[in-house]
């Protein structure tokens, strides 16, 4: 009776040890558990491969360094999609520390495909309240960018000569952490000028964006890791990259991790209730 | 093991321990990378502020091209630094009005839009939904829990017994939510810690490729 | 006047947001245009509030030596170095700033959220328990997702993802809906009652 009870006082240091030591060891040796695709991230992946040539893919960074090891693989799968695609890329954000991000992954992956900037490839970076980008793009893209992160003329990019807005972009996916992110970009540009989303969301918010996708608002959803994980894996099989996909290498951490937590929840329940019984039948 | 030779990897990881040095206990180390963190934010803000927006949308319209127009909107901005000066520190409820009325107004509408009607859309039971019996039984099930978590977040009027029976039935479809949202957020959590220690192994140890 | 003239810029402001949604006419959409403008360049100032209350805060820290204050210090240097830094040196490819941005900023906010996974399997364990029947549910539909959305789950059984996939598109879907909904419409009811200056919390305190 004691060590069932004793099961629910285990010191939080060895939970910590535990976690710790059930997620290094499959970095160190994979299990090479395999993570197929499911529908809604082939949804985003046929998306991206019917966007016509020279027509581009829009991608709005809405999320920052804390959520990068779920949304960062998203970027770069995605972009190494689009480039082996020769599909255009326009990259923006409505998070200011996620700018970094995105200039972090058009270097990685524009050189990975000789991509050309301001021909392939433009980057618009940030602007201040949310509403006068999402919404000032649906009429003119140079007006709510001027200039792009870099401070070129828009008029200066050759890319941008035949996109002035939403009419020009068939495709846009909003890689969000949190707010403002792809519901803004649903509320704002989607109900106003039909703009085609997809998302591509942590795990924590990925729960609350199904009613999107069942109503057809959301063209797909890559959620949290896993989504990532999908995705890298989507891009393999086709051929269109071969670089080392992280959030792939992460899935058997990740499904030894979830085993760990199950395995305590189940170890704290055993504990709480064998107390209870303990202190009732004291009490009789 | 193949360590990294780059200066910059290092100091990354050394902020990395310092912050992990939290779950130990509060300390020195990790207050001065916290403190160097908001630093840091604040000064990267200011600087992307500045070559993205400041610069491109009001000193080159205004200073360079004479778009006297734009000295509306500084002066509204400018008010906001009213608050440092008591004697009219009610001027920086103008430019609080103009964003707040602005961002109402456009909000309206959009809401009414993609949550409301698009999403009473998604939940009515179309012909559709009749191609299969499953596609008939989950709609079906979807709608009744809709009206049942609607109906338990109704709290203005006291509840009679059929109401009281659908508010629990709500509550019932709410904790499933809730449920599958907590297993999410495992994985969430989970996620982050794998990609620091990825950084660790991969980038600062050379350990894993 | 101090709070009726920004009480009747809001109204102003609200309505002809609402109007314009529906009105296609060139005057409004170049009224449109302009005012998108003029809120970028205004939100840009609340930035630059923020930053001065920061700065404000931990200089007054500094100077009266409350506990910490050396921290204080550290904050004040690195907001300034990062900021000349970016503001002089740029913002593009190979800049200091972005060295700063990958190497301090990076690492710090990855691992403050990253700890958070320690603090969940600790809370989880602790506190998860399957008290009521709600609880149970809730347990239940948890595991069931945990489990169902990573590939041990389909090693155990093929079962699981399937279930785990029924549950978010039903029972989850309606759920969020019915959030959304309640979400929504309070939402709208607030913002009604801002432009109609029934909610007055934004003017703040004061007889002005």
């Amino acid at each position: 009776m004691k060590f069932f009870q004793a099961l629910g006082k285990i010191d939080r240091k060895i939970i910590f040890i535990i976690l710790s030591v059930v997620i290094i060891i499959p970095l160190l040796k994979p299990f090479g558990l395999i993570s197929r695709a499911s529908s809604r991230a082939e949804a985003i992946f046929n998306a991206v491969d019917a966007i016509p040539v020279g027509k581009p893919l829009m991608i709005s960074i809405d999320f920052d360094p804390g959520s990068m090891p779920e949304l960062y693989p998203m970027l770069t799968a995605i972009l190494r999609h689009a480039f082996a695609k020769d599909v255009k890329v326009v990259l923006l954000g409505l998070w200011i520390t996620g700018m970094g991000l995105g200039e972090q992954a058009l270097e990685t992956v524009s050189h990975e495909y000789n991509k050309v900037y301001g021909k392939d490839y433009v980057f618009l970076g940030w602007k201040s309240g949310v509403l006068p980008v999402v919404l000032g793009m649906g009429e003119d893209i140079r007006k709510a960018y001027p200039a792009d992160y870099y401070g070129t003329p828009l008029e200066s990019l050759p890319m941008m000569a035949n996109i002035k807005n939403y009419r020009d972009v068939p495709f846009f996916i909003s890689l969000s952490a949190g707010t403002p992110g792809y519901e803004s970009w649903i509320a704002y540009a989607q109900s106003r000028y039909g703009l085609k989303i997809g998302a591509g969301v942590t795990a924590v918010s990925a729960a609350d964006a199904y009613p999107y996708l069942q109503t057809g608002q959301l063209t797909g959803m890559l959620g949290g890791m896993k989504g990532a994980s999908e995705y890298e894996f989507l891009v393999k099989e086709k051929g269109y990259s071969q670089q080392s996909s992280p959030a792939s290498q992460a899935m058997d951490s990740q499904s030894l991790a979830h085993l760990l937590i199950l395995i305590l929840i189940v170890l704290g329940n055993v504990g709480y209730f064998f107390t209870r019984k303990t202190i009732s039948k004291g009490a009789k | 093991m193949n360590l990294a030779h780059s200066l910059w990897i290092w100091v990354g990881a050394f902020l990395t321990f310092c912050i992990f040095s939290f779950l130990y206990k509060d300390n020195p180390l990790y207050k001065f990378a916290e403190h160097l963190f908001v630093g840091v934010s604040v000064g990267y803000s200011i600087s992307i502020s500045y070559h993205n927006v400041l610069y491109p949308d009001l000193i080159v319209p205004l200073f360079k091209h004479g778009q006297l127009l734009n000295i509306i909107p500084l002066l509204f901005g400018l008010c906001y630094f009213a608050r440092f000066i008591p004697q009219v520190s009610w001027l920086i409820r103008l430019p609080m009005g103009l964003v707040l009325g602005f961002g109402a107004g456009a909000a309206i509408p959009a809401t009414l839009q993609a949550s409301v009607i698009k999403q009473i859309q998604g939940a009515v039971l179309t012909p559709g939904i009749f191609a299969r019996w499953d596609f008939f039984l989950w709609a079906l099930i979807s709608f009744i829990g809709l009206i049942c978590t609607v109906i338990y977040f109704f709290f203005s009027k006291e509840r009679v017994k059929s109401t009281k029976f659908a508010a629990e039935v709500g509550i019932i479809f709410l904790m499933v939510g809730f449920g599958a949202s907590f297993g999410y957020t495992v994985m969430a959590r989970i996620s982050l810690l794998i990609g620091r220690f990825q950084f660790l192994l991969r980038d600062w140890l050379g350990i894993i490729r | 006047m101090q709070r009726t003239l920004p009480l009747a810029i809001c109204f102003i402001m609200g309505i002809f947001m609402m109007v314009q949604f529906f009105v296609p006419h060139p005057i409004s959409t170049n009224a449109y245009d302009i005012v998108l403008k003029w809120i970028l360049i205004i939100s840009i100032f609340a930035l630059v509030l923020g930053v001065g209350s920061l700065t404000m805060h931990h200089t007054t820290k500094i100077r009266r030596k409350v506990s910490g204050w050396q921290f204080s210090i550290i904050t004040i240097i690195a907001l300034v170095v990062t900021a000349v830094i970016g503001l002089f040196g740029g913002i593009g490819r190979g800049s200091w700033l972005q060295v700063i941005f990958r190497n301090i900023f990076v690492p710090v906010n990855s691992t403050m959220f990253s700890i958070l996974a320690f603090y969940m399997a600790s809370a989880a364990y602790r506190a998860f328990r399957a008290r009521t029947k709600e609880a149970t549910i809730l347990l239940i539909a948890a595991f069931i997702v945990m489990l169902g959305m990573v590939p041990i789950g389909s090693a155990i059984s093929k079962r699981l993802p399937e279930l785990a996939e029924w549950i978010l598109t039903v029972p989850n879907t309606a759920a969020k809906r019915g959030i959304i909904f309640g979400i929504a419409l309070g939402s709208i009811a607030t913002s009604l009652k801002i432009i109609l200056g029934i909610e007055r919390g934004w003017l703040g305190g004061g007889r002005s």
